[in-house]
């Protein structure tokens, strides 16, 4: 879980500070438009459902890398703060073109689930998809506003890369191999999105001052959204609660 | 070649040629006309016989054509150059002929004959849902009252959940279940079908189905359900509707024999 | 003179079939929209869509698709509920059968060979008999406007390898390798290709209906077509829609090379029978000398010749069963003049009932219509019933072909997997059973790898020849079967039937058979030399 928060972390901070090469499609790059950033944590108050436990008995490869029974982390809650959270602005951007993140976005298959289970991309930029178990998988896109993809990855070390060019919040994706196996690909037409880790936490960075409208959705407790407005080169903070 | 060609001058030559190119032309000449269908073996050996007495009745007509006929057959059978030609038919003949009687005598299991009426006569009158109906002189009541578009609407809604697996998208009788199925379901596209019939047949067979039939409608063997029990009288006119609008055909009328009877493709 | 109110002209004409204001407006909007894609697609692709004529296609599509397909292209006609698979959903564009990219769209040659050869393995059949080839492009050129995604695009086929030639052993067990343990189609398609992989319970469509891995056993089920090809272009491509993955990035990887995708489809291929299975009406009991087969699985059976029974959904009687999972049994009969014993054997992905394919079964049951009552709400077993007439017929008639009727009742091998047992009884109509007490009838039954193998055994007399057939060597007698999958939904009616057939059980040659044809050949030598001779006498006198 540890590894998951500084990936994303990693990613959306070179998200904002990189957008010279590496990224892909041919478009121009075009410099940061501030260094302004949002942060905050995202909650969850209430009972949290129960994760359903996952039978992996067909799959020992798999189930040799938990330590207990493996539970599908739908609703992920720790300390009250929920992750697998995307956050992105809504409203509020200056007209574009924006930065392309410089790294791809980057989901593994490990254990026979996605990791992370959610991810943000942005119109054309390279999401490499991963498998890290030593067994099939295949990964079926189904998106309704871009075309969808269904590849098969039969082996350990295969990356394949993809790219949606239409924003879309969300698109699912499912192995059928493993019918347990869900993830999140989430496509918007900038760069200022974030995925909350194991803590809740999200940094958006590479803001101009401005007020934002941000919006943060989860696979099944909907959306929450909130406003937020930014100094140049400032730093504000949004926190908000999904349940109760 | 040359050979050949001279054959062809004498009469023997020329009745083997005829007999061997009307055979060809029965067999498998016929079958490419548009609309004909193979010539059953038993038919085709009747039309060759017929031919062969035709071309005998021709080279006997005259003469000096019968003698030059017989000559090469006569010059197989005395001959001594020909020795060997009758050795080799007085062989391959019996042993043909022996081949054919194996044929014949070897047991065959096929299937049972079974003569089948595909459209028996229909009764005069029914009992449809517990009341009598009289089939003889009924037309559709659908056709004079309601508006056509919502019968065909209706028709449509019944034949595709109902009627389809069998009988077919393309009304050919050829739907999904139409090949595990024996009898085969009847089709209703191309003429000779439902134009052959009045609406009020299609509605007795719709409404009683395959146990409906009369024995020699071999009813032990449809597969066609009962349709009194699953639809309403409307929705089965309904559904006549439908099958001649999709077919494009025309039903049978009790009108005057000939004044429309004699339905068609438009 | 002319009864008819409306001409067919009105009925599916432009303004639809549809009679109130509201749909008439719908299909207005419809053909405006039509019309603006149309020009749009005119100017945008000169060359590919200027013979069609998406306004046509519509007509065309009311009258002959939407039965199915629906008005607005979304699936769901009023047929859709009564068919699994459901028909092709339209309005995203994904189409199963191409020979593009993973999710890309079809060339207009994909499509129209859909639409010319139909789907085999589903209720799609083939137009070109029906729709003239003008007419099949109008209804392409129309399908195209039910989704944005063909506005001015070109989709393009992708290069593929050449076919090598034909497989040597080697060849095909490398590619049974790639089959198993490199591609592992095994895990949805079993370790046979029966569609039994440890995967299958859980496939579903992008509908969420359930959807089975196909049985690589039945090539003439496959819905792209069972040529080595087609199953290239399958692999290669994907099924878009379903669970069916492309392989191509698997050669980009270097994990495989494109010769050995299309080894693999040579592979598959042989898992088939070189050609579709022909039915015949007769199915022959072998005789034997000594014992018979005592087990499905002894070797004895294959000196056996098997017979296939195309099974089809029963449709006939409520409640009717519109999807069934078995569509033919192989049957081998063998007898020694003593015991008759007969083996079905046919293709089941699961041992029924199975929890692990309980989601399938609740798919299966949210899927298909309950217009005949509801459907039962926990897999039952899997079912055979195997029916003869009572007393072999006098004369053509038959007792009634779905289990008889009160009048000519048929008698009955009632097996089911759960508890395994087989009875024996009577039935006077389908789905019902009147036990004959004790059975005479033994059997054993043998699930593996997505496949049943029944055998049953039983005395040629049986002890009651009122209730029970009686089997003759040198007779025919009728037999018919009745097969239900509990997983599938399926029971006691819901399930598949067949015709009648028949059973004969093999009987010495007769020596008359060998004896005939010599007499007849040697009568033909002395009528021979008999006109020789008298030929050269005659020619002797002149």
């Amino acid at each position: 879980m540890r590894r998951f928060l500084v990936a994303s972390s990693v990613f959306v901070f070179l998200g904002c500070g990189g957008g010279d090469g590496g990224s892909g499609g041919g478009a121009a790059a075009v410099d940061p438009l501030g260094n302004a950033s949002i942060t905050g944590a995202i909650s969850f108050v209430g009972t949290a459902p129960a994760n359903p436990t996952i039978d992996m008995a067909d799959e020992p490869d798999c189930e040799a890398k938990f330590t207990g029974t493996p539970v599908d982390p739908i609703v992920s809650v720790s300390d009250g703060k929920l992750a697998n959270v995307f956050i992105r602005v809504v409203g509020g951007l200056p007209d574009g073109p924006y930065p392309m993140p410089s790294e791809p976005a980057r989901i593994n298959q490990d254990g026979c689930l996605y990791s992370p289970r959610v991810i943000g991309a942005m119109v054309g930029q390279p999401i490499e998809i991963t498998n890290s178990d030593p067994l099939l998988h295949n990964i079926k896109a189904m998106p309704t506003e871009n075309r969808p993809f269904n590849i098969s990855q039969p082996r350990a070390g295969m990356t394949t890369t993809r790219r949606f060019n239409t924003p879309e919040v969300v698109i699912p994706l499912e192995c059928n191999v493993h019918g347990w196996m869900n993830a999140y690909v989430a496509v918007v037409d900038h760069p200022y999105f974030a995925v909350t880790g194991a803590d809740g936490s999200f940094t958006i960075g590479g803001l101009p001052a401005g007020t934002y409208q941000v919006e943060a959705w989860h696979e099944t407790l909907g959306t929450q959204s909130g406003e937020v407005t930014v100094e140049a080169d400032g730093s504000a903070t949004l926190d908000l609660t999904f349940g109760g | 070649m040359w050979r050949i060609l001279s054959w062809l001058k004498e009469p023997f030559g020329q009745a083997v040629a005829l007999l061997v190119g009307s055979f060809l032309f029965f067999k498998y000449g016929i079958p490419l006309f548009p609309g004909s269908a193979p010539v059953p073996n038993s038919v085709v050996l009747q039309y060759t016989l017929i031919a062969l007495v035709g071309i005998l009745i021709f080279v006997s007509e005259n003469e000096k054509r019968w003698v030059r006929f017989k000559q090469p057959i006569r010059a197989t059978l005395v001959d001594d150059d020909k020795r060997r030609l009758r050795g080799v038919l007085l062989a391959v003949v019996p042993l043909a002929v022996g081949l054919v009687t194996f044929n014949f005598a070897r047991p065959s299991v096929g299937a049972t004959a079974g003569l089948r009426a595909v459209h028996p006569s229909p009764p005069s009158e029914i009992d449809f849902q517990g009341r009598t109906l009289r089939i003889q002189g009924l037309s559709n009541p659908l056709r004079e009252r309601g508006s056509m578009e919502e019968h065909y609407a209706t028709g449509m809604r019944i034949y595709y959940q109902n009627c389809l697996p069998c009988h077919g998208d393309l009304l050919d009788g050829q739907g999904h279940f139409a090949d595990g199925l024996n009898p085969t379901p009847l089709a209703f596209d191309g003429a000779g079908t439902i134009d052959q019939l009045e609406e009020s047949f299609l509605f007795w067979r719709i409404a009683k189905g395959g146990p409906g039939l009369p024995p020699e409608g071999t009813p032990w063997n449809s597969a066609m359900p009962i349709w009194e029990d699953f639809l309403t009288e409307d929705e089965i006119w309904a559904v006549i509707i439908f099958l001649y609008e999709q077919s494009g055909l025309e039903p049978r009328t009790w009108e005057v024999e000939g004044a429309e009877g004699a339905g068609g493709e438009r | 003179m002319n009864r008819r109110v409306v001409s067919r002209r009105v009925v599916s004409g432009e303004s639809g079939v549809g009679s109130g204001a509201h749909r008439n407006r719908q299909s207005a909007w419809r053909l405006v929209g039509g019309g603006v894609v149309l020009a749009y697609s005119l100017l945008t692709t000169p060359d590919s869509l200027l013979s069609q004529d998406a306004e046509a296609g519509k007509v065309i599509y009311d009258q002959w698709c939407a039965g199915c397909h629906g008005e607005t292209g979304a699936g769901d006609g009023d047929a859709a509920a009564f068919m699994l698979p459901r028909p092709r959903d339209f309005r995203m564009a994904i189409y199963q059968i191409r020979t593009t990219a993973s999710g890309e769209l079809p060339t207009d040659s994909d499509m129209r060979r859909v639409i010319d050869n139909g789907m085999p393995g589903t209720t799609m059949p083939g137009w070109r008999d029906k729709l003239s080839g003008g007419e099949r492009d109008d209804v392409i050129a129309y399908l195209k406007t039910f989704s944005r995604f063909f506005d001015g695009a070109s989709p393009q086929a992708i290069d593929i390898g050449r076919q090598p030639g034909r497989p040597s052993d080697e060849d095909l067990a490398e590619a049974r390798r790639l089959f198993a343990d490199e591609l592992q189609c095994v895990r949805c398609h079993g370790n046979q290709g029966r569609g039994d992989g440890t995967s299958a319970p859980t496939l579903t469509d992008d509908a969420g209906f359930p959807v089975r891995a196909a049985d690589l056993a039945e090539n003439w089920n496959f819905n792209g077509g069972g040529t080595v090809a087609d199953i290239y272009m399958r692999m290669r491509t994907g099924l878009d829609g379903t669970p069916m993955p492309s392989n191509s990035d698997v050669i980009d990887a270097g994990i495989i090379t494109d010769e050995q995708l299309w080894r693999v489809a040579q592979y598959v291929r042989s898992l088939s029978p070189d050609d579709p299975p022909a039915r015949r009406d007769v199915v022959r009991a072998a005789r034997f000398e000594g014992p018979l087969p005592s087990s499905p699985e002894d070797t004895l059976w294959e000196n056996v010749e098997p017979y296939y029974i195309p099974m089809v959904g029963q449709i006939t009687i409520k409640p009717r069963w519109f999807a069934p999972t078995v569509d033919g049994l192989w049957v081998r009969a063998a007898h020694n003049d003593e015991t008759l014993t007969v083996k079905l054997t046919w293709n089941d992905a699961s041992q029924s009932p199975d929890p692990e394919w309980d989601e399938f079964f609740q798919g299966v049951v949210q899927t298909m219509t309950d217009i005949d009552g509801p459907l039962p709400t926990q897999q039952g077993p899997d079912r055979i019933v195997v029916q003869f007439p009572v007393k072999a017929p006098e004369g053509t008639e038959l007792p009634f072909f779905l289990g008889g009727d009160t009048r000519r009742p048929v008698y009955l091998w009632r097996w089911t997997s759960e508890p395994d047992r087989v009875e024996e009884g009577t039935a006077t109509g389908l789905g019902t059973f009147l036990a004959t007490g004790a059975s005479e009838v033994t059997h054993t039954a043998v699930f593996s790898e997505g496949q049943w193998q029944l055998q049953f055994t039983r005395s040629l007399v049986p002890a009651d020849s009122s209730i029970a057939a009686t089997f003759v060597p040198g007779e025919r007698l009728p037999i018919a079967f009745y097969a239900a999958d509990g997983t599938d939904a399926e029971d006691a009616t819901r399930g598949a039937i067949s015709a009648w057939y028949a059973i004969y059980l093999d009987v010495p040659t007769p020596p008359r058979v060998f004896v005939a044809p010599i007499v007849a050949a040697l009568f033909t030598v002395g009528l021979g030399l008999a006109i020789v001779w008298q030929a050269q006498r005659q020619q002797r006198k002149t």
